[in-house]
């Protein structure tokens, strides 16, 4: 086996595929649907999820 | 690899994210459209943490026609997609991410797998940040403010998912020398956080909703997510167990002998 079973083989056996672009955008999305779901209090925003959020057991307003 | 991984994360992701959208459709938006009902009497508290302008629609916020989005789709149907995404949102980095890097780290095999993994990232997203901010239905005038809760629920999550990497960090460490010092061994950081939700500031509320109301609107909050992180862990170890068949049968057809490098 080219790469060991552990963490750390994981991480090296990932690196070619996690290019600087892929990496980028990737984050950009999970953060950007995380931090609305999660944190975003602007009106609109907050309106149209509320219930979901207290339906997840998110603080809220 | 890595993205077999990601779209078996996906994948379980929109199990659990659909399930979670009806849930918040069938169950979660009557109960909430109930709470802001029975604590609608003392309206325009939602102003009250002082994020002045915080309900534009303040007055349709109370009653069933809550806009959302310019007012085009109505704010619960917005809610159940956002169910959906939370879904989507929690398989992808639980089981996408998290279980590619971590799985060898990850005691147990197959399903066990699968399991802890759920149960870390239950902790990490609802537990213990439930410690010191417990699931609240609408309608409850909480002592902080809501950008100190929020920040408050960021910190409790990495408090929680720092709790778990260094669980399952001792645990491995221990296991040679016996499972049941390396069960206790992991349970001291988990200890560790409920005593940190004490030391935190409290967080009193006060609600003019029935107390059994409330109890009751917990419980199904706490059992929203459970049924989400067991579907998240049931239909991955399920993916998971097919996908590891379907690359043996791969593997003996070719003639190769490590799947994982033959990629
Ligand atoms: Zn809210």
């Amino acid at each position: 086996m080219a790469t060991a079973n552990t963490v750390h083989g994981r991480i090296e056996s990932a690196r070619p595929a996690l290019t600087t672009p892929r990496v980028a955008l990737g984050l950009t999305l999970i953060a950007i649907l995380g931090f609305t779901l999660l944190f975003v209090q602007e009106p609109l925003v907050h309106d149209s999820l509320h219930n979901a959020r207290h339906a997840a057991g998110i603080t809220c307003h | 690899m890595l993205e077999s991984y990601l779209v078996r994360g996906l994948k379980a992701g929109l199990v659990a994210g659909v399930a979670l959208g009806l849930f918040v459709a069938v169950l979660a938006n009557p109960m909430i459209a109930a709470a802001e009902g029975l604590a609608g009497d003392h309206g325009g508290h939602h102003a009250s943490d002082g994020s002045g302008g915080h309900h534009a629609g303040e007055g349709g916020h109370g009653g069933q026609e809550a806009s959302g989005v310019l007012g085009v789709v109505s704010a619960p149907l917005i809610s159940v997609v956002g169910g959906v995404f939370w879904g989507l949102l929690l398989g992808v980095l639980t089981f996408g991410l998290a279980f590619y890097f971590l799985e060898p780290a990850i005691p147990g095999t197959g399903a066990t797998k699968s399991a802890i993994a759920a149960a870390g990232g239950f902790v990490t997203v609802s537990g213990a940040p439930w410690l010191v901010l417990p699931p609240q239905p609408p309608g409850v005038e909480q002592a902080l403010s809501t950008d100190a809760r929020l920040a408050l629920y960021a910190g409790l999550m990495l408090a929680g998912l720092s709790a778990c990497l260094l669980a399952g960090y001792v645990y491995t460490g221990l296991r040679d020398g016996g499972r049941g010092r390396a069960l206790v061994g992991a349970a001291v950081p988990f200890c560790t956080l409920v005593g940190l939700a004490f030391v935190l500031p409290a967080n009193p509320a006060t609600q003019s909703l029935p107390v059994a109301f409330v109890a009751a609107f917990r419980a199904q909050v706490v059992f929203g997510q459970a049924m989400v992180w067991t579907l998240l862990a049931g239909t991955h170890a399920w993916l998971a167990a097919g996908d590891e068949t379907d690359e043996k049968q791969f593997a003996t057809d070719v003639g190769v002998d490590d799947p994982v490098t033959a990629d």
